[in-house]
């Protein structure tokens, strides 16, 4: 990672600081979706809370602040805790909601205990033990970095090798069974895959927060794509940015990093479930909104020019009457007729344009196409899948098969 | 049609199946034979899919076995295609209904390698058979019930397997759809003499579209041709005293 360390415009601690954040932040990204996907996101929470007493336990053993060995010891501890939450899901009737929270609960209480049990010891060594609680990236060094690279690169290398095996897998469990998946290997690789991450992890963002990594950079591209591929390689992007910035940001203000991030990526993932193309809230709710809009106005279109057939131009008050909708939803949808042009106003009497009486014939016959089709639809042979959209059926069926139908429609009718 | 006998497409003998205290499955023979179409029906809880699972071996059996073709069902897996219920999967997943039907093409095309240009004419084949072809590069979340089920039973016809086994296709799909897939099961078993077995809850669909059927409630109470297998006699012993579809006529009114 040295030349990458050089190549940053920053201070040589700094740089460490962020590139060691980006490591972990793609590791995170992409292993976290192993958990996310298959909705298990809390067991990389448990996962996370069980490496605590490993650290604290290599601390002990070995009595020395090596990061290598007290990340040995977490990796064995977050095994552990995953084996035992498998363990009580299959040999018990416990559920697997309730067996991740016994075992995170109980693994962090444990690293609790040991490690007030450490600072009371004196040993001068101790200090900065309880930076794996909330992380610290600050005190990376350029040599921790090199290994978190290490074993990210590995983890994410079998992720790819692996990627149709991991696909079939997690979308469809007795599908890759039945064509010989080793569906428990695979979900115990997964696993251990994700306690990779998460040792990668630990230093710089703590036992607690370490699951927001895990899924943040999931839930953001999961927005912006639909495919697996790009939302691996989409999420370790996320996830790298999220963790740079959020470790630069803390280094700076002196906080501890893994608040930082974890916030530095919600804001991430908040915009992006707000704000996605086509999944985003705000998309789907305009999107809600024109489609009423459009119902309304073309609804009151037609009243309109029922009204008309019926009798002379309406005026708005029995416009309301004749069309038995709220007064205020006619009037709203009058306004878009009008800004449309559809409609002109000969004192308060209404009538309908040219391109008015236009619209609302089309309007009028696709209701009746619709109707065809609910009532003889099945009578055509569409020879395919396509099931046709209730608002352009003729587009959406061809010209053939459209005048076919109005053919059974016009059969059907009592002449 | 006659189906053959000789040797069957799947058979069970004295499969038992418990979860927990009580058996889904007792001691149940049955045999399905190879180029028809057939069905297992029986009550809700009467342990169909647990069956197919079983026989499959996709969950652990007590006792019995099973043989596919002839051979022990762990080494003939490569000629089954395997449908699961719609249900047992996230329709949210990020996969385009293409990537599902590949699916079908991993086991024979290797889970490393790239996939073959026959292989990808195999896909498009599929995928262009049930109709979803303008639907290829969709998220699969994006279709209807009946779409979704096209999609699953593509990745069936991409595996080129000789047996098709299918857990409740048509729970929910539309009658449109399941006209068209039914048909397209019938020109299976009958231009390229291909074995179905599938779980069927609407005895109406059974009685005109299959060939053979079990019936099932935890034991096996009948396994044989339709016509002579779903008397009404024997439909009661399967559902007890609840509607049975059969009509009175057939002397069939239960007294009690």
């Amino acid at each position: 990672m040295g030349p990458l360390i050089d190549l940053l415009p920053l201070s040589y601690t700094e740089s460490v600081v962020v590139v060691g954040a980006a490591v972990l932040g793609v590791a995170a990204g992409v292993l976290g979706a192993l958990a996310v996907l298959p909705r298990r996101s809390l067991v990389g929470d448990a996962l996370a809370h069980s490496a605590l007493p490993g650290v604290a336990i290599a601390f002990l053993v070995t009595g020395a602040r090596d990061p290598a060995s007290l990340l040995v010891g977490a990796a064995i501890a977050g095994l552990i805790g995953a084996f035992m939450m498998v363990g009580i899901e299959r040999t018990s009737r416990i559920r697997p909601d309730a067996a991740i929270g016994v075992v995170l609960s109980s693994f962090f209480s444990l690293g609790i205990v040991l490690l007030t049990y450490i600072g009371t010891t004196g040993n001068a060594q101790q200090a900065g033990l309880e930076t794996y609680l909330f992380g610290q990236a600050a005190g990376l060094l350029e040599r921790d970095v090199n290994v978190m690279a290490v074993i990210a690169a590995l983890s994410i290398a079998c992720v790819v090798l692996a990627l149709r095996v991991i696909k079939t897998t997690l979308f469809d469990r007795s599908f890759a069974a039945s064509v010989g998946v080793p569906v428990r290997v695979v979900e115990l690789a997964t696993t251990a895959l994700l306690v990779a991450a998460i040792v990668i992890g630990l230093r710089a963002v703590g036992a607690i927060l370490m699951v927001a990594m895990l899924i943040v950079p999931t839930v953001t591209a999961r927005q912006l794509t639909h495919r697996l591929g790009p939302l691996l390689a989409l999420a370790g992007v996320i996830g790298a940015s999220v963790g740079a910035t959020g470790a630069l940001l803390s280094s700076r203000a002196e906080i501890p990093t893994g608040p930082v991030i974890v916030l530095v990526g919600t804001a991430v993932a908040v915009a992006a479930v707000l704000l996605a193309p086509g999944r985003g809230v705000v998309w789907r709710w305009a999107h809600r909104r024109r489609e009423r809009r459009s119902a309304l106005s073309s609804g009151v279109l037609i009243d309109l020019e029922t009204a008309l057939h019926a009798g002379p131009p309406p005026t708005v008050d029995e416009l309301v009457l004749a069309s038995a909708r709220p007064r205020g939803d006619v009037r709203r949808g009058l306004r878009a007729l009008d800004r449309a042009g559809l409609i002109e106003r000969d004192d308060d009497r209404l009538r309908l344009s040219e391109s008015g009486a236009a619209a609302a014939h089309a309007a009028l016959d696709e209701r009746r196409l619709w109707s065809a089709w609910l009532e003889h639809g099945w009578r055509l042979d569409l020879g395919d899948a396509r099931e046709p959209d209730p608002r352009d059926l003729r587009r959406t069926l061809g010209d053939e098969l459209t005048d076919r139908l109005l053919g059974f429609d016009a059969e059907a009718a009592p002449s | 049609m006659a189906p053959a006998l000789d040797i069957p497409a799947l058979e069970v003998a004295h499969l038992t199946v418990s979860y927990g205290s009580t058996p889904a499955l007792w001691d149940v023979d049955a045999t399905f034979p190879s180029g028809a179409m057939s069905a297992i029906v029986g009550p809700n809880g009467s342990g169909k899919s647990t069956l197919i699972a079983a026989a499959l071996g996709l969950v652990p059996s007590d006792s019995g076995r099973s043989t596919i073709f002839g051979r022990p069902a762990k080494e003939a897996m490569r000629r089954v295609a395997y449908v699961p219920q719609r249900e047992s999967v996230d329709w949210d997943f990020p996969i385009t209904v293409r990537e599902v039907v590949e699916m079908g093409r991993y086991a024979e095309a290797g889970w490393l390698r790239r996939i073959s240009r026959s292989d990808r004419a195999i896909v498009d084949g599929a995928i262009e058979r049930v109709g979803m072809a303008p639907y290829s590069r969709r998220q699969i979340g994006q279709l209807s019930g009946g779409q979704r089920q096209r999609v699953f039973i593509a990745r069936a016809l991409a595996q080129e397997a000789d047996l098709l086994v299918f857990d409740e296709p048509f729970a929910g799909v539309d009658a449109r759809t399941e006209a068209a897939l039914l048909s397209l099961l019938a020109q299976l078993r009958d231009r390229e003499g291909r074995s179905v077995v599938m779980v069927h809850h609407d005895l109406q669909t059974v009685r005109s579209m299959v060939d053979w059927v079990l019936l099932l409630n935890v034991r096996a109470i009948a396994c044989g041709p339709v016509a002579s297998t779903m008397t009404p006699d024997n439909l009661r012993r399967v559902y007890g005293a609840a509607d049975i579809g059969a009509p009175a006529a057939e002397g069939a009114a239960w007294v009690p």
